[in-house]
């Protein structure tokens, strides 16, 4: 597409930043910001309603610790959003599950980052989370709610990604998302320990990519700009690089919104700002959807398509949108 | 003849800002064939179709292939035979994708 959209297609939600627990890799876990009650959250969800933005994805803190999530899904649904959320699914019963799909949630994703418990217990430190992610999924999908899992590619499970696509398909999900790590929050202070080096990352992508080519009874998701190395962005592709910024935005707890969950970069605040002045008029918006090559960027003949990777993971590691992503394994 | 209507698991917009610029770029004479006018997406996958496509798109209400040429003709500038042939085909394509359902 030769123009950004007139308006974001997805909002990522943080409703609250608080957890029931306290992952290794948790980029929200340091991060504290008054939560904004239920009113408040509507009326922002009705100004973000008349910019025809499609999705809405309530990421984390927990969000089934929000006592009124239901109402605002209701609220949302009503007003056209096709609304998910991403859960660790500690809090999720038979019940909540009949109520996500009452409320109009159109998928829930839940997280598993092994298939062996120990793995995940231990990865997001609370015993039993394993056995308790794998109920919630099988609730979910007895009431007849759509199914996604989402599983953090790090150290602990990168040579185990087919084990963990098989899991999700023997559970029911239309897709697994394999999110690449971000050294943002927890995931920064871990990040020697838990990040994958640029080789080991070149050697993931390789291999998922080819088992995405080959698998057809679920969807094999994986969203990271610096994979325009190894193949071509599909034709459909209508960004090159960061989607951030240019086909979504997020909003923290208290209606700040930044340009994506792991960029710490306040624009504007949704009680007092409008939607479509910051995503025409933001300079941060701007800086992101024109980066500069800089360094090995300079003369790689991927720029067009990757534009320097993940503008979250440069700017955590070096201050600048502009630098090269930490996960890139072009030589310089 | 059959009514055809959008797959209502599609979820899409119409992108007015890029219809707009389509639109005078058309009156004008120019290529607007590379804005995409209106935004799909469809089992996590992005779409984007060209003026044409998206207005094809929006009218895919439950209505026939016949009544389709004729409200496009209101629009576009093209003899009957052309715009019929290029509707026939884009209906092809997306059919082809599982976008259609046909009543
Ligand atoms: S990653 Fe999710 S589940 Fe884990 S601590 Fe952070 S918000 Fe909670
Ligand atoms: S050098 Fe820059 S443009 Fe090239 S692959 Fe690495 S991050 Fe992308």
């Amino acid at each position: 597409m030769s123009r950004i959209p007139f308006s974001p297609i997805t909002i990522n939600w943080t409703l609250t930043f608080r957890c029931n627990f306290n992952c290794r890799h948790c980029y929200s876990r340091p991060e504290k910001a008054p939560e904004l009650p239920t009113e408040q959250v509507k009326e922002i969800m009705a100004k973000v309603a008349k910019y025809k933005v499609p999705f809405i994805n309530y990421g984390g803190g927990e969000p089934l610790l929000r006592s009124d999530l239901f109402e605002l899904t209701g609220y949302a649904a009503a007003l056209g959003f096709n609304v998910s959320m991403n859960t660790n699914g500690f809090l999720m019963t038979e019940e909540k599950a009949a109520l996500a799909k009452e409320s109009g949630f159109k998928t829930v994703g839940v997280s598993i980052d092994s298939t062996r418990p120990e793995a995940h217990d231990d990865f997001r430190n609370t015993k039993g989370s394993h056995n308790k992610a794998v109920s919630a999924a099988k609730f979910l999908k007895d009431k007849g709610v759509r199914l996604t899992i989402s599983s953090v590619i790090c150290r602990i499970n990168y040579t185990e990604f087919e084990d963990l696509v098989r899991q999700a398909r023997d559970l029911g999900a239309e897709q697994i998302s394999l999110h690449n790590y971000k050294c943002a929050g927890m995931g920064f202070t871990n990040r020697d320990e838990l990040d994958l080096s640029p080789a080991e990352w070149k050697e993931f992508y390789l291999k998922a990519i080819a088992l995405r080519e080959k698998v057809t009874d679920i969807r094999i998701s994986m969203d990271d700009p610096i994979t325009a190395t190894i193949h071509k962005a599909p034709e459909q592709a209508i960004v090159k690089g960061s989607t951030c910024g240019k086909l979504s935005l997020n909003i923290r707890a208290n209606g700040d919104v930044t340009p994506c969950g792991f960029i710490p970069v306040v624009i504007g605040n949704l009680l007092t700002d409008d939607l479509k002045d910051l995503w025409d008029n933001s300079k941060v918006l701007e800086k992101m959807r024109n980066k500069k090559p800089k360094e090995k960027c300079l003369t790689c003949k991927h720029y067009e398509d990757c534009l320097g990777g993940c503008t979250a993971r440069a700017y955590a590691t070096t201050g600048d949108f502009n630098s090269p992503d930490p996960h890139c394994w072009v030589a310089k | 003849m059959r009514n055809i209507r959008r797959n209502p698991d599609i979820i899409w917009r119409e992108e007015e800002e890029a219809r707009e610029e389509a639109v005078k770029a058309m009156e004008r004479g120019d290529d607007a064939s590379g804005e995409g006018t209106a935004l799909l997406v469809e089992s996590g996958m992005m779409h984007q179709l060209n003026l044409l496509g998206g207005e094809i798109w929006k009218l895919l209400d439950g209505i026939d292939e016949e009544a389709l040429v004729d409200r496009l003709a209101e629009v576009f500038d093209v003899d009957r035979e052309t715009l019929s042939r290029d509707v026939r085909d884009f209906l092809i394509d997306i059919d082809r994708r599982g976008w259609l359902v046909h009543e």
